[in-house]
């Protein structure tokens, strides 16, 4: 009964942490550098969002959406118009279809180049997310003139969009596309195919397609196990159903292949874009006799659009006044954030911000 | 022993290729801008500082009912009678809440809008009291903020000058 | 009582240094003025012509001449290594007319704290530049512009700057560290450095010793740094730490073994230990232009070079092995607890070791201070040893900014299943040379 008697470390890991992304707590315990058990703790930028909501009108929802997936707010503003107008019957133009689809993709674009920068990071390459924020700046420059913030737009309005495109806005947008195709390229050589990368992302953090559906991933983090799940094409909202793009997926589930989808990703959002300016058709951007302070009839609804993170999914409860009886939304980040509690343990150290990374969590989306 | 050797190569090719693209950077020009000393000009459409203008001001309180946050309030001015007139006593907005959303902007029913987004996006604030602008009679136009140090109220100085970048709709 | 109460003074006009005595935003005020730039200039619009830029002209044409600059200096001074063995010998000559029952020893023993003070001198001023120069590096590999305000021209003298405020700094300390090793760790992280530049031939004649078994020597010094590292994590009491510096001693002592067998076949072409003589052996030209340096021996000299240059980085702890201090993974690794001149310390040694083992690199690989073809020999050696070392730091930042990190157990695998059977192979390999 005298053997050598070792113990195992605990780690808090977060909230100030470099790496967890915000403000995300990991209490892992450590045999050495090897995880035997991880424990993710949420709740540390929890707002209440959902709870708000119910205080609040449906136009003032809007703008409570941008702040929970901060980094592309475009399909949270999108969602939950989705849901509005389901419940109060409203027919969108053309053109602000178009317009939405629009942002979504240079949204998505704008997400997974911060995604790519900070991936880098948390590998340990600081020069790709400098690279990636310049192209970023392009991306929320283009925002700017179309409505004015970088990052929480309340630009999709319930009934359609809040401003027509600007003048010379689309010459931009071809601009910055022509620029981008390009740089992916160089993103390639400095990153995705840099050997010490592959090394450190291939074999990590494999997610087996059974696992990913287990723990009900979506986005990305699924179609990289393998499954060829997107919302916009099982469910086409907008326009989808009219564009030509593909599915993305990976093949073993690895975190490489969580962040090759990603890349590729951005190239399809490429092909959207240039789609939507090609096909854009003229018209009015904003629905005919939306109330300054709508009172949907009483009923329920639920919208669920592919934002850049996953099935981004929202249940909406009228009564009859002018706020909603109740709100209720399914993000991806917290759905996504909770495999990481299975696919951690016997990996090192190091591994853990390989996987937490490739998993690309917002906190803001994660405790609402 | 082929595959030995094809990875070797592979390992150094990919190092040489991240190895052209940094150096292919280091002598292109950077793109930042000296910030304190050079300063950019946002888009016409951006959502800055709110602006208020008592002039044009008719104290219809729809903005109080747009915001989402609750960050704006007015008083109306009130005649002898105590009967409530389309003008104001006072309007304050709390930057510390401000969503910077536009809301109160788009309801705003005069022409040119009473509140607006400026252009000035230095949003620098050394308290929490100078978050809250207020203007009341007698202030100029960008109001003040209460100083509970010295218990006087402030002009706030050493913004952006906003008349260098107007940008009202 | 008669008088009424006298009425309120008149507002004063607004006076804005009344309004706001606070000097942080008078500070504000100074800088936030500037010049408002309409329009955005997008990298799509700048960098397919750069030269229309009149900055970037301006850069690239100081650049020139600094570079012209420099080489006339170096060619207007000469060489400086018999100027100063003459030198030497007035001092002793003076010394010994002056105080004639000194012994000898002493005499030569204030020389070498003379010389020793020159070295430490050189690390500082080394650590000085080399941390402005790769941030301006880093910088402008990443389309920034880094420091640009400090000193004028570039921030040169952000440094400085950042030195003043290290030395200023509070020195908080974890309250459960153990003391003593925790200052001491520093300390004996940094002194091995300097005792390291004795033997590096900093041009013709130009070292501070001549040790005969120099190469021995350097590693030997270099890894002791490694006990101040492992300290350092220990005593710091910090989970962080303690696996930053368990790290370090795993990898520096494995990075040793190929970084010292990767040299052997230099070693035996030489026929020295002594790092002189390695200068002496790549002196002269195969057909009278081609330098015999030991990097163009075809594939000894190119595998050798490309160990030594791999474990070199890893010795340093820099990208991709900056395993100790990873920062998205342990915070800051070993010196995560350490602030003002004990961090600055940490600082220096490490910069220092990019110094010297780009110095090793030129030395071993590329001839010292030998110039690349006999034309070019007017401008003196030290001035080649110094452009060949800056050449190489340069290549260490380069590395950095661009490539991700190891893991640990990767890392392992790379030296001890890659590095080390290569440098076993190039030694094998390097025989034919050595008979021929």
């Amino acid at each position: 009964m005298t053997d050598l008697k070792t113990d195992t470390m605990f780690v808090n890991m977060g909230p100030q942490h470099p790496s967890t992304h915000g403000v995300l707590r990991l209490g892992l315990t450590l045999s050495g550098e090897i995880i035997v058990k991880a424990e993710p703790d949420i709740g540390y930028l929890h707002r209440g969002t959902e709870k708000l909501a119910e205080l609040r009108g449906y136009h003032q929802c809007v703008v409570m959406t941008d702040r929970w997936d901060y980094v592309s707010a475009m399909p949270n503003n999108l969602v939950f118009c989705l849901a509005a107008e389901k419940l109060m019957n409203l027919e969108i133009s053309s053109r602000a279809n178009y317009l939405r689809v629009l942002m979504c993709e240079i949204n998505r674009i704008a997400s997974h180049l911060l995604f790519l920068g900070t991936y880098g990071i948390d590998i340990g390459a600081y020069t790709p997310f400098l690279y990636a924020f310049r192209e970023r700046e392009m991306v929320l420059d283009l925002f700017e003139m179309a409505c004015g913030a970088r990052t929480t737009f309340n630009y999709i309005r319930i009934g359609g969009v809040s401003a027509d495109l600007p003048q010379g806005w689309t010459e931009k947008c071809r601009e910055f596309l022509n620029y981008f195709k390009g740089k992916i390229r160089e993103y390639d050589d400095l990153l995705t195919y840099n050997p010490i990368f592959l090394d450190r992302t291939k074999t990590v953090g494999i997610l087996s397609k059974e696992t990913a559906l287990d723990w009900g991933l979506t986005g990305p983090n699924l179609r990289g196990s393998g499954v060829p799940y997107d919302v916009r094409k099982t469910d086409p909202y907008c326009v989808y159903d009219k564009l030509d793009f593909d599915v993305c997926v990976g093949e073993t589930g690895s975190c490489w292949d969580r962040y090759h989808v990603r890349v590729l990703e951005m190239t399809q959002s490429i092909r959207i874009v240039e789609q939507c300016l090609g096909q854009l058709p003229a018209g009015d951007v904003m629905a005919k006799g939306v109330a300054k302070i709508p009172k949907p009839p009483a009923g329920e609804a639920y919208a669920h659009v592919e934002a850049s993170r996953g099935d981004l999914g929202i249940y909406l409860v009228a009564d009859g006044s002018s706020a909603p009886y109740r709100l209720h939304a399914r993000a991806p980040s917290y759905i996504n954030l909770a495999v990481l509690q299975e696919i951690l343990t016997g990996l090192k150290l190091a591994d853990v911000i390989a996987i937490l990374g490739s998993t690309d969590i917002v906190l803001g989306e994660v405790d609402r | 022993m082929n595959g030995y050797f094809r990875s070797i190569y592979d390992g150094f090719a990919g190092t040489f290729k991240g190895l052209r693209v940094t150096l292919r950077h280091l002598v292109l020009p950077s793109i930042t801008v000296n910030y304190p000393l050079a300063k950019l000009k946002p888009y016409e459409r951006f959502r800055g500082m709110l602006l208020f203008d008592p002039a044009t001001c008719i104290g219809c309180n729809l903005c109080i009912k747009a915001c989402p946050s609750d960050c704006i309030d007015l008083e109306n001015m009130k005649t002898p009678e105590g009967k409530k007139i389309a003008k104001t006593q006072w309007y304050s907005i709390d930057f510390g809440k401000c969503n910077f959303c536009k809301l109160c902007e788009e309801v705003c029913p005069t022409k040119p809008k009473s509140v607006w987004h400026s252009l000035d996006y230095e949003h620098v604030f050394f308290s929490r009291h100078e978050m809250v602008r207020a203007w009341k009679q007698g202030d100029p136009w960008v109001g003040t903020y209460w100083d509970p140090k010295e218990k006087v109220y402030v002009i706030p100085e050493f913004q952006i000058p906003i008349e260098e970048v107007p940008s009202r709709r | 009582m008669a008088e009424a109460a006298p009425a309120a003074p008149a507002k004063p006009a607004f006076d804005p240094k009344a309004a706001c005595p606070d000097i942080r935003r008078r500070l504000w005020a100074s800088k936030t003025k500037g010049t408002l730039l309409e329009g955005r200039l997008w990298p799509s619009d700048l960098w397919p012509h750069p030269w229309i830029s009149e900055s970037y002209r301006r850069g690239a044409f100081v650049l020139g001449a600094i570079a012209i600059g420099a080489i006339a200096l170096a060619v207007g001074l000469g060489e400086i290594g018999a100027p100063l063995a003459a030198l030497h010998e007035f001092y002793r000559q003076w010394a010994q007319a002056r105080l004639p029952e000194a012994p000898a020893w002493s005499v030569e023993a204030v020389w070498i704290l003379v010389k020793a003070i020159v070295v430490l001198h050189i690390i500082l001023i080394n650590g000085l530049f080399l941390v402005w120069w790769e941030r301006k590096i880093s910088a402008h590999i990443q389309s920034r512009l880094g420091p640009i305000f400090v000193g004028g021209w570039h921030g040169w003298l952000q440094t400085v700057a950042d030195g003043l405020k290290l030395l200023i700094k509070e020195d908080a300390a974890p309250a459960q560290k153990d003391s003593w090793l925790y200052r001491i760790a520093p300390a004996l992280a940094f002194a091995p450095v300097l005792l390291c530049f004795a033997p590096v031939p900093f041009g013709r004649d130009l070292e501070a010793a001549n040790i005969d078994v120099g190469i021995v020597y350097v590693f030997a010094c270099s890894g002791v740094s490694v006990l101040g590292i492992v300290l350092a994590g220990w005593a710091s009491a910090n989970k962080y730490s303690l696996l930053g510096g368990l790290r370090s001693a795993a990898q520096l002592v494995s990075y040793e073994l190929p970084r010292a067998f990767s040299i052997v076949p230099m070693v035996a072409l030489a026929g020295s230990l002594s790092l002189t003589k390695i200068v002496q052996a790549q002196e002269g030209y195969w057909m009278g232009f081609f330098p015999k340096w030991f990097f163009f021996y075809p594939i000894v000299g190119q595998i050798s070079f490309v160990i030594f240059l791999i474990a070199s980085v890893a010795e340093t702890n820099r990208t991709p092995f900056d395993i100790p201090e990873a920062e998205s993974e342990l915070v800051a690794g070993f010196h995560t607890e350490y602030s003002g001149m004990k961090f600055a310390l940490f600082f220096l040694t490490e910069y220092a070791y990019v110094f010297l083992a780009a110095a090793l690199i030129a030395t071993f690989f590329f001839g010292g201070g030998a110039a690349p073809t006999p034309l070019l020999s007017v401008i003196p050696s030290w001035f080649w040893f110094l452009s060949k070392t800056l050449f190489f730091v340069f290549c260490f930042l380069w590395f950095r900014w661009t490539f991700p990190r190891f893991r640990i157990d990767r890392l392992m695998d790379f030296t001890w299943k890659f590095l080390l059977p290569w440098s076993f192979v190039n030694i094998i390999f390097s025989i034919p040379y050595i008979f021929l």
